[in-house]
């Protein structure tokens, strides 16, 4: 290999067989480079100088570069930081409801047997339908179900509980998703681990803290990761319950709203560009911490 | 093992055994419950005929009807339109990814060198950037080509859209296949296209049917690419249709209601009968759209 690459630092490969290596290579590829350009990296580098422009309706392409302005107009406005609030007070809380409750389900069936086989199927089943129109009906599970019960207004419905319930409903969808993945950790955990902890007299919880959560740290940091990624990109979900309520609006909702709504495309692409910025620090940095975590382990 | 923990005392052992996991069996129907609510609340109202929408809200209506159902599947423009463009769209899509996925992993996860190793990074981006941060250029750019509110501009912004969620498992798939049968082709005089189309890409069909399956779930059920793509109500899909009739015929609950269940009817029976492929690409580090 060492070998290989000293050849190649040099210059390209000449050999006829490693020049059509390549260019057969180059022929498997190009499709979905193309695809992955034209959908994905173009309009990427395209929308940055956008946002440094006072482009307001995309009907019309007229619009002039204005600098920061976008930038400075964004971090001194309510509305924006109200976003960005919302974000991250769903993502935090959306991220510990989904995996608290995946983790939970997969402990409780953990051992396989037909009720268990069964059960997860149902837990799993909201990942498979559409949030949005999952959301309408959970609207209706407040008004009718919780209302009945508790005698109280839909959280829906409330400015204080708005998030609190759009947490409830993220986490019903993807609680099944997370403890798919903490199922698959614990399932690869040898049983003569347990079997030996039995054998020196560990009680279950010290068999629960020195074994099974010490295996599936690779679980925690799979779900964490994504969950971070999925939160901070909440779209779905808060453009149906609550596209014209601010305090349910995240950060990805302003984006759409500010470019299809609100004649004010050059605005949105700055907020986009802020929510990217934010959204690869962040992923970035908890991936390389609970790396560093697992590597200590 | 139970044995060993309960020790001399096997039948107080074996009691608590029961008991405990009585208490689990509970909890979990419990659960259960919990999670099937919103199915059961929009089953209620699918099946309520027009004067019942809005009496006894828990119950089950006293003379359930199909009345609903056949309104939607029958007259509802939304609909018809709607399942058509779904369909047209998921089945293209789909096919593509698993083309194109299939070719790119195969040299990606075979070649090792810096060229692929950044190729990869590349494609993969789409793992780290928001939709949101190309939405409005994606957006101009389909409507100078006339892609936006079409099926085409639709299949390829979609495909486009999951190209890296796919790419990751493909390519992950593609390494823990072993090479001697690709190198055995080259021997018996295969070319390159020749070894693909015969050695490899069937060697693959494990977790291509993985990736058919996962991403027609994620494809079916796309509101993000739909609503900014989608501008006209004949190209609406489905899953966008279903919200545009809800916000439109608020009053028309039991019709909405029934709406939802055919909508999600395809992906449940889709999921309940190939279960085991959805489950096997999630755990092989599948992500979704």
């Amino acid at each position: 290999m060492s070998q290989l690459r000293t050849v190649k630092s040099g210059r390209k490969p000449t050999s006829p067989y490693a020049r059509k290596t390549f260019a057969g290579n180059l022929l498997f590829l190009l499709p979905t480079v193309l695809l992955f350009a034209f959908v994905v990296l173009v309009p990427f580098f395209q929308g940055i100088p956008y946002s440094f422009t006072n482009w307001k309706s995309i009907v019309s392409t007229q619009f002039s570069f204005n600098g920061l302005a976008n930038y400075r107009y964004l971090l001194g406005n309510k509305f924006f930081l109200m976003s960005l609030g919302v974000t991250f007070r769903f993502m935090l809380l959306y991220m510990l409801g989904s995996n608290l409750m995946g983790f939970f389900l997969a402990l409780l069936l953990r051992r396989t047997s037909a009720f268990n086989n069964f059960s997860r199927t149902v837990f799993f089943l909201p990942f498979t339908v559409s949030v949005t129109a999952a959301a309408i009906v959970w609207s209706y599970v407040f008004t009718d179900v919780y209302g009945t019960i508790t005698k109280l207004v839909s959280p829906l419905g409330l400015e204080s509980q708005i998030v609190n319930a759009m947490v409830m409903i993220g986490s019903w969808r993807d609680m099944g998703y997370t403890m798919l993945i903490y199922l698959a950790a614990m399932q690869t955990i040898s049983k003569d681990y347990y079997e030996a902890a039995s054998i020196e007299g560990a009680n279950t919880f010290k068999q629960f803290t020195k074994i099974t959560l010490p295996m599936i740290v690779p679980a925690f940091t799979a779900n964490i990761t994504i969950t971070l990624a999925w939160g901070l990109r909440s779209f779905d979900l808060p453009m149906v319950v609550s596209l014209t309520k601010r305090a349910g609006q995240t950060t990805a909702v302003y984006v759409y709203q500010s470019i299809f709504a609100n004649n004010n495309a050059g605005l949105g692409q700055a907020a986009a560009i802020i929510l990217t910025l934010i959204l690869i620090v962040l992923t970035q940095a908890v991936t390389y911490t609970l790396r560093r975590i697992e590597v200590e382990l | 093992m139970q044995k060993i923990i309960s020790g001399s005392n096997i039948a107080a052992g074996q009691h608590h055994r029961i008991i405990k996991n009585v208490v689990r069996v509970i909890g979990i129907l419990l659960l259960m419950v919990i999670v099937l609510l919103p199915f059961y609340v929009a089953i209620l109202y699918a099946f309520k005929p027009v004067n019942e929408v809005s009496a006894n809200r828990l119950a089950f209506p006293r003379v359930p009807t199909l009345n609903n159902f056949y309104e939607v599947i029958f007259k509802n423009q939304q609909f018809l339109s709607g399942i058509k463009n779904s369909v047209l769209n998921t089945i293209p899509t789909v096919f593509i990814l698993i083309l194109f996925t299939s070719m790119a992993s195969w040299v990606l996860a075979r070649f090792n060198t810096k060229f692929y190793r950044i190729m990869y990074a590349v494609l993969t981006l789409g793992l780290l950037i928001p939709f949101q941060c190309y939405i409005l250029p994606l957006y101009v750019n389909f409507f100078e080509l006339g892609l936006v509110s079409s099926n085409l501009g639709f299949i390829i912004a979609r495909s486009g859209l999951q190209i890296s969620i796919s790419l990751v498992a493909v390519t992950g798939f593609v390494k823990t296949v072993p090479r001697e049968l690709e190198e055995a082709g080259n021997i018996d005089g295969c070319n390159r296209f020749e070894t693909f189309w015969r050695i490899v890409f069937p060697l693959m069909t494990p977790i291509n049917i993985t990736q058919l399956v996962l991403n027609t779930v994620f494809i079916w059920n796309d509101y993000s690419t739909a609503i900014i793509l989608l501008r006209t109500k004949e190209s609406q899909t489905l899953t966008l249709a279903q919200i545009t009739y809800f916000n439109e015929n608020t009053a028309m609950l039991n019709h909405a209601f029934a709406f939802f269940i055919l909508a999600m009817l395809p992906i449940l029976v889709l999921y309940l009968s190939l279960q085991r492929y959805i489950i096997s690409g999630i755990t092989a580090g599948a992500v979704k759209g």
